[in-house]
């Protein structure tokens, strides 16, 4: 490496290191508040804790209503992906494998979730929910997040389901298999990778929600974690450590597994840009 | 299938059907595609229909809307500074993505976009923020900008300056809400950019290396212009992105102070759900809508050419 | 056990005829080759005789039934793709085996038939591999077991071998011709490569832009083509045509000799003609020449003689293997 290049190369890295910083740092202070007192956070926030408290993290894991939250989020996630696989694999199926008369229609009818934003529709969604019923239900989260979902969902399947090879089909129609069972014995197995990017987008989106479940769950006993979290951080305002510790546990597996599964993530993001 | 259909829609309807009915056409489109009709139907074009029928009366949620006002929801929504203010910050949001979180995003994928450990690791910590809920992206830094007892209180008491309240700050505070935001969303327009510059071929890369050009003009000359749809789909995601902000705001400053850094989300939730001014709220829905469509489709029309994709 | 008949079957693909009025018998147990360039239709048919693809009109019968309206599950055929088309997510066994389940076979039965099948093919040691697992013979192997096993009347094949390569593809048309002869059902093969048709077919079909050139076993193709495109399509190197003038048959349009049937006299007769490329491979010798008046020909030469580019011959066709042609391109015979 030329004198010149080693240079360019320890800027390079210099600068990266600047940027990782920025983005680290406020994590960091929230992963360490959670061990310091108040006092402590209020004069050296960014440093290492004098002593290493974990009765604040302690308190926040040996609260039932923060176990409660992350399974209400958990179960709602899991629903909405599980919701969004079926529903949307067997539309897209159709779409893919049979043109009827007004297929091409219903097709971008179910394209129009792409155009606009969750929050244009949330005060009718509201007042649907309640009139159903469903408020305070888990319900009242997936059935509405899954329908926002279901466009791109549907469009990433299609365009996968598309690509299969066509013979396939055929052969398998020679062999005397029909259209509903081809799609759960062929469709379905071969589409382990586009499964796999919807679920874990849809999960992630389902997970962080923020929004719909604001407006649609009022029982603390229905709250999904983030808002536990908000809930949390009003009832301890002046307590930061207390607010952090609850933060770093509730966000840390997610992150953990976000970022195993960040392949999918991206992949199902950049999807979303193939419109038309 | 084009061809299976295409020879048997010249046969009588009923035959068609019945053969349909034999190997599972048809009951295939009535059990598989219903569920989805039925539920977009319900929760999403049923929800947007109605904000458009709410949005011209006055109504408050209960019983069924009666009140009719004409247009003037949207005169006073038009009228009224807190949402020229939330507009105004929606813009200033478009603006920062695109001058300030777009570049940088494009600079540090161009520094790490080739496949080394060193460059996954920091990757890896780019992308962390946007995976982390936005929720707790506005927590962690409002204990950030807390000047009593949050990290600027413990800096000013470093450097012994009195703490200052930079949320609190008519002039500042969407200042820091914005650092939030390219703090946020940076790292995922660098994985678009990441994902389109490794799929530009190296030979072209080299060829123009071996035609004497330097690195910047490979860079301006090859590499920008071939991840031209990365960035232009990015773009969209920003501007789209922006007229969405909503989770981030709500625990960094809840739209004040005096409703300085309300976007047009929080407006609409502020002043219509919480009011339960379901009238007026889904009026500003329905001009979220027009502007959301007025983008997709002005985007659609001159930047995405079929195929555009990161 | 069952012959194929084909009734004034067309097939349009919008404002396009593929296919305009054939009619064709494939006889009950013949190995009937479909042959033809690139996009003459001739999956087209073997898809409508599957059911895959329905005629525009024109009937279908199989072994004396109509099966125009049936489904393809249940018209008795099977068909192996030019892909293999296996399921990837299958093993061999349940690859095999899938067309039975569907058809509700007993158990016992079943699996004595992929057992068979399996044997047959020399698969037993792959039955639980997936397809990824197996190289490109194994492949094919497993897409034609797949179809013996439901003991169909009729196969079809649609260009089975043209994704292997030349040393296993001749090994596989053997297999096939023996199988052929163990199983004699109703074999329907379609490819564009005029050397598998001669080679496989007791029967070849030559078919141009959809319809029918000719019928007939593949020595009467060879010996009495019936139109100029079968006389060019049929044989290789490709027969050499000239004008009907050129060389003293003012009565054809044109007239035919194949590159065998040339001979180098030192006589008089023939014509003088000058070599520019020349293939020795041995046994023969194929000489591209430049002749006066006739343009470019091939010619076949025995091994023997010894040529180079640039030199100068006297050629001579065998006047009884000369073909003759009217302006339709229809066959017609002159007297000598
Ligand atoms: N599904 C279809 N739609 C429109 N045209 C088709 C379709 N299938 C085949 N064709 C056309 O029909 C002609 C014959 O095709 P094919 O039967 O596949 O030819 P071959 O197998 O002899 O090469 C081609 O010109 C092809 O383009
Ligand atoms: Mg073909």
């Amino acid at each position: 490496m030329s004198r010149a290049q080693l240079i360019r190369n320890i800027a390079r890295v210099a600068f990266l290191c600047l940027v990782a910083s920025f983005v680290l740092a406020p994590m960091l202070a929230t992963v360490l508040g959670g061990f310091k007192t108040n006092a402590e956070i209020r004069t050296g926030a960014l440093a290492l804790p004098e002593t290493w408290n974990l009765e604040f993290y302690a308190s926040i894991a040996e609260d039932p209503m923060f176990w409660r939250y992350l399974l209400n989020s958990l179960l709602i996630s899991i629903g909405c992906v599980l919701l969004t696989l079926f529903v949307g694999a067997a539309a897209a199926y159709v779409f893919a494998q049979i043109r009827f008369f007004g297929s091409r229609m219903l097709f971008s009818y179910l394209l129009l979730g792409l155009m606009f934003p969750f929050a244009t529709a949330i005060l009718p969604l509201f007042i649907k929910v309640r009139d159903l019923g469903l408020l305070d239900t888990y319900w009242a989260v997936i059935l509405p997040q899954t329908a926002f979902g279901l466009s791109l969902a549907i469009l990433l399947f299609r365009t996968f389901f598309e690509q299969l090879p066509k013979d396939l089909f055929e052969a398998a129609y020679l062999d005397g298999c029909g259209y509903v069972r081809f799609f759960f014995r062929f469709t379905l197995p071969l589409s382990t990778p586009i499964l796999a990017t919807v679920g874990v987008f849809v999960f992630v989106q389902s997970w962080n929600n923020f929004l719909l479940p604001l407006v649609v769950l009022n029982s603390r006993e229905a709250f999904t974690w983030p808002l536990g979290m908000m809930q949390f951080r009003g009832e301890y305002v002046t307590q930061w450590n207390r607010t952090l510790a609850f933060v770093t546990l509730s966000i840390l597996p997610a992150i953990v597994f976000f970022l195993a599964a960040q392949k999918y993530i991206v992949a199902g993001l950049t999807g979303g840009a193939v419109k038309g | 299938m084009a061809s299976l259909d295409a020879a048997r829609s010249s046969e009588p309807l009923s035959l068609r059907l019945r053969r349909g009915l034999g190997n599972g056409r048809v009951t295939a489109v009535l059990i598989l595609l219903p569920p989805a009709l039925i539920l977009f139907t319900l929760f999403v074009i049923l929800p947007l229909s109605e904000s458009g029928y709410y949005a011209f009366f006055n109504w408050n949620g209960y019983g069924s809307p009666t009140d009719y006002v004409g247009v003037e929801n949207f005169e006073r929504i038009v009228g009224h500074s807190i949402f020229q203010t939330a507009v105004g910050n929606t813009l200033k949001i478009v603006l920062i993505s695109l001058f300030i979180q777009m570049p940088l995003a494009l600079v540090l994928a161009l520094l790490i976009y080739r496949k080394t450990p060193t460059n996954a690791v920091f990757r890896l910590i780019f992308f962390v923020p946007y995976i982390l809920a936005e929720v707790a992206a506005g927590l962690i830094w409002s204990f950030v900008f807390d000047g009593n007892y949050g990290v600027s209180a413990s800096i000013a008491a470093a450097i012994g300056s009195e703490p200052y309240f930079l949320l609190a700050d008519r002039d500042w505070a969407f200042v820091a809400v914005m650092t939030v935001i390219v703090w946020k969303y940076f790292g995922f327009h660098m994985m678009i950019y990441i994902a389109a510059l490794q799929g530009v071929p190296e030979d072209l890369i080299e060829a123009a290396r071996i035609e004497g050009a330097s690195r910047t003009q490979i860079v301006r000359y090859v590499q920008v212009p071939q991840i031209k749809p990365a960035l232009i789909v990015s773009a969209f995601f920003a501007i789209i992105g922006a007229l969405q902000v909503f989770d981030i705001i709500i625990p960094l400053t809840n739209g004040g102070p005096s409703n300085q850094t309300h976007t047009i989300v929080t407006y609409l939730y502020t002043f219509g759900l919480t009011r339960l001014n379901i009238g007026f709220g889904s009026a500003v829905g329905v001009i979220l809508f027009i502007a959301a469509v007025t983008v997709a489709v002005f985007y659609q029309r001159f930047f995405m050419k079929r195929g555009a994709v990161a | 056990m069952a012959d194929v008949r084909l009734e004034g079957i067309t097939k349009r693909f919008g404002s396009l005829t593929v296919i305009p009025d054939l009619h064709l018998t494939v006889p009950d147990g013949s190995f009937t080759v479909l042959v033809g360039p690139s996009g003459c239709g001739k999956s087209t048919l073997l898809r409508i005789i599957s059911g895959l693809e329905n005629p525009s009109s024109g009937r279908i019968a199989i072994g004396g039934k109509d099966v125009t309206k049936t489904e393809p599950s249940q018209r008795g055929i099977s068909m192996v793709f030019q892909s293999y088309a296996l399921y990837p997510h299958m093993t061999v066994a349940q690859n095999i085996d899938f067309g039975l389940r569907l058809a509700k076979t007993p158990t016992v039965e079943r699996e004595a038939r992929v057992a068979e099948a399996a044997r047959i093919l020399a698969l037993d040691d792959y039955l639980d591999r997936k397809p990824a697992q197996l190289s490109g013979g194994q492949r094919q192997r497993v897409a034609i077991g797949r179809s013996i096993v439901r003991k169909p009347e009729v196969f079809l094949f649609d260009e089975p071998l043209s994704n292997l390569d030349a040393a296993l593809r001749t090994q596989m048309r053997v297999e096939l011709a023996q199988l052929h002869q163990s199983i004699d059902a109703t074999m329907i093969y379609v490819t564009h490569d005029q050397v598998e048709a001669m080679t496989l077919a007791d029967r070849i079909v030559v078919m141009n832009k959809g319809r029918i050139e000719q019928v007939g076993a593949p020595m009467d193709l060879y010996d009495r083509p019936e139109t100029v495109f079968v006389a060019g399509f049929i044989g290789s190197p490709k027969m050499n045509f000239v004008k009907g003038a050129a060389i003293g048959h003012e009565e054809a349009e044109t007239v035919g000799f194949r590159p065998e049937h040339v001979t180098v006299s030192d006589g008089g007769e023939g014509f003088e003609a000058h070599t520019k490329v020349v293939e020795t491979l041995g046994a023969d010798t194929i000489a591209y020449v430049e002749a006066d008046r006739l343009g470019e020909l091939t010619v076949r030469l025995p091994g023997h003689i010894r040529l180079k580019a640039g030199e100068t011959l006297r050629l001579a066709p065998q006047d009884e293997y000369l073909h003759f042609f009217d302006q339709n391109g229809q066959r017609m015979e002159v007297s000598r």
